[in-house]
């Protein structure tokens, strides 16, 4: 009996001290990494909060706290709400476009074959290469004169030339198609993903039901796919939010400012007009609406499958 | 009579998805012909694409020339390199222990891992580039980190900093901890294998796909990141390939002497390694996108 419980203590005691030696291992490991990336990364975060609310127009001096007064400009300067609607409607328009071309291109590609991987790769490399690499091609193809990029090919068919840049059509055009070419291939690989998980016996099921092909779509296709649609949007919404690499290359936000987006005034702010206050009070703006599009997406979506 | 139907329809398949890859393939093609011109030909080229009449290599014996593209391009390599190790030994070695040891607080690290995902990049941008331009002592600045410019053009700044996106792959690795047979450490732990050399002789080469998952889509990321060196250093030796091409293309939308080949030239070089890495990698790239898809 008492051999018993002697074993037992001993057992436990050897027991705690491995946790113990776990634990002191689990922090020696974790801390020094947590704590470096909270140093680049927290601590930025919560010194935003901080610069919003202050007048900082030269690196070297310190921030002046001037309250709410950038939030004030924000407000009632009109053209912040310009910025930021627009940035909400292009980025949108060019997420949009990206995930139905990509879910159709992910329906062409749900074959067996074995060309398919070619097909893949050419859709896939633009989102290897660096954005910086590949937007100076569009920049001569959108070259304003008639012997030049597009316009030579459009001159030799007929047409008459176009000066992309004086169009805001045309701007927004070529902003959205480089966003969808160069992001259509992880998007189509994920829907890919969602429509090959899918078990095929529900199919099966469904024919020998007699179910049309619509009706496969609507209550087999759709529903398998909800998690990936739901991943592809949620991502993808963070992202479009913060576009403006594709704006800062291909548009300048030309015409006249008709394709700038907030996020672009951001880097302007910060980085060349130095007007760094404000450019963390902007910061701030967009960051929150853009988690309220996701927090609101998220609802949106947990509504419907309640119902 | 259903087999020709088939075929022709397979034809037609074939037929769209060829034009389809062709005109994502076009800027490449683009780019790679044009690079072989001549600045003077540039205006004068074919309708579709530029054709050299001269073909010439100048525009590359520059990039791999000392005051051109060597400097930038072996930055890339070694930032990517240096990314690829620290981030392939924080995923493996962060994410066993929060897979297998219990502590108190585990649950508050993967919760911040989560929570950190989900943070826009936007709020950190600009306070970043402030705090590092203020870091005391370094740059000329005096304790209160006034009077110079930090870590701004500082070389360091290629390797020093790490995003918190980085730790997506912690979770990736503690998620694959999970169909990983635990008999395999007790046995190696009964052995006598110790902690460090379990995690190097054992635990890396059996995970080894999920290692290559991690090390080579971090490769790509950081390959690609051309902001990062962009913003914070403004000299092209000091600066990484693709940061350098960002100057370039900006440059191209200004009045000016234009050199479209020599900017080619340098983003075939830009393109050239991703392009390798996918072709023969791309299992993995994949698998990157599929299981933080799973995430979501």
């Amino acid at each position: 009996m008492t051999a018993t419980i002697d074993t037992m203590q001993r057992k436990k005691r050897r027991h705690s001290l491995r946790t113990r030696r776990e634990m002191r291992r689990a922090y020696l490991i974790l801390l020094p990494f947590f704590l470096y990336i909270a140093l680049w990364n927290l601590v930025p975060l919560l010194y935003g909060l901080y610069l919003g609310f202050t007048e900082y127009n030269a690196l070297g001096s310190s921030p002046r706290w001037i309250g709410l007064s950038n939030f004030k400009t924000f407000f009632s300067v009109p053209e912040y709400g310009t910025l930021l609607w627009r940035q909400i409607w292009m980025g949108m328009l060019a997420l949009l476009c990206n995930t139905v071309i990509s879910f159709i291109l992910a329906l062409a590609l749900n074959v067996n074959s074995r060309i398919k991987g070619l097909f893949r790769t050419a859709i896939y490399v633009p989102n290897v290469s660096a954005v910086s690499a590949t937007t100076a091609v569009f920049v001569a193809l959108l070259n304003p004169l008639a012997n030049q990029g597009l316009n030579k090919i459009i001159t030799a068919l007929g047409g008459t030339a176009i000066t992309w840049s004086y169009s805001q059509f045309w701007m927004v055009f070529w902003i959205v198609l480089y966003f969808v070419w160069q992001r259509v291939g992880p998007a189509a690989i994920i829907w890919l993903g969602g429509l090959q998980g899918i078990d095929p016996s529900l199919y099966e099921a469904a024919k020998v039901d007699g179910a049309n092909f619509w009706q496969q779509v609507r209550f087999i296709t759709i529903p398998g796919l909800k998690f990936i649609a739901m991943y592809i949007l949620l991502t993808g919404i963070i992202g479009a939010m913060q576009m403006f690499d594709v704006v800062m290359f291909i548009s300048k936000g030309n015409p006249f400012g008709q394709t700038d987006v907030l996020m672009y005034r951001i880097y302007r702010d910060g980085f060349i007009n130095f007007n760094l206050g404000m450019a963390g009070a902007e910061s701030l703006m967009l960051g929150i609406v853009t988690v309220i599009f996701a927090l609101g997406y998220l609802w949106l979506q947990k509504r419907s499958d309640d119902e | 009579m259903r087999k020709p139907a088939k075929i022709l329809s397979k034809a037609i398949w074939i037929a769209i998805m060829s034009i389809v890859s062709l005109l994502f393939a076009y800027p490449f093609l683009y780019s790679i012909l044009g690079s072989l011109m001549l600045k003077e030909d540039f205006g004068n080229m074919g309708t579709l694409l530029p054709m050299p009449e001269v073909v010439t290599l100048k525009n590359y014996a520059y990039v791999f020339s000392v005051d051109g593209g060597i400097a930038p391009l072996l930055n890339s390599l070694q930032r990517a390199a240096w990314y690829t190790f620290i981030t392939v030994t924080m995923s493996v070695l962060c994410g066993y222990v929060l897979a297998r040891y219990e502590f108190r607080g585990k649950k508050f690290f993967i919760i911040s891992i989560i929570a950190a995902q989900v943070v826009p990049s936007v709020l950190t941008l600009i306070p970043s580039y402030i705090l590092v331009s203020r870091i005391p002592f370094m740059g000329g600045n005096n304790w209160m980190g006034q009077g110079g410019h930090g870590l701004i053009n500082n070389k360091l700044m290629l390797y020093l900093p790490l995003g918190w996106g980085s730790l997506l792959w912690v979770f990736l690795f503690t998620q694959s901890m999970k169909s990983f047979p635990r008999a395999i450490e007790e046995a190696a732990e009964i052995d006598g294998c110790g902690f460090w050399r379990m995690m190097f002789r054992i635990l890396l080469p059996l995970q080894g796909p999920i290692v290559a998952v991690i090390a080579i889509n971090t490769a790509l990321g950081n390959w690609n990141d051309w902001l990062t060196p962009f913003l914070y250093i403004n000299n092209v030796a000091d600066s990484t390939l693709t940061a350098w091409l960002a100057t370039l293309t900006s440059n191209l939308q200004q009045f000016g002497d234009k050199d479209y080949p020599k900017v080619f030239a340098m983003a075939t070089m830009a393109v050239i390694p991703p392009f390798l890495i996918f072709l023969f990698f791309q299992k993995y790239i994949i698998q990157g996108i599929a299981s933080a898809g799973i995430k979501g």
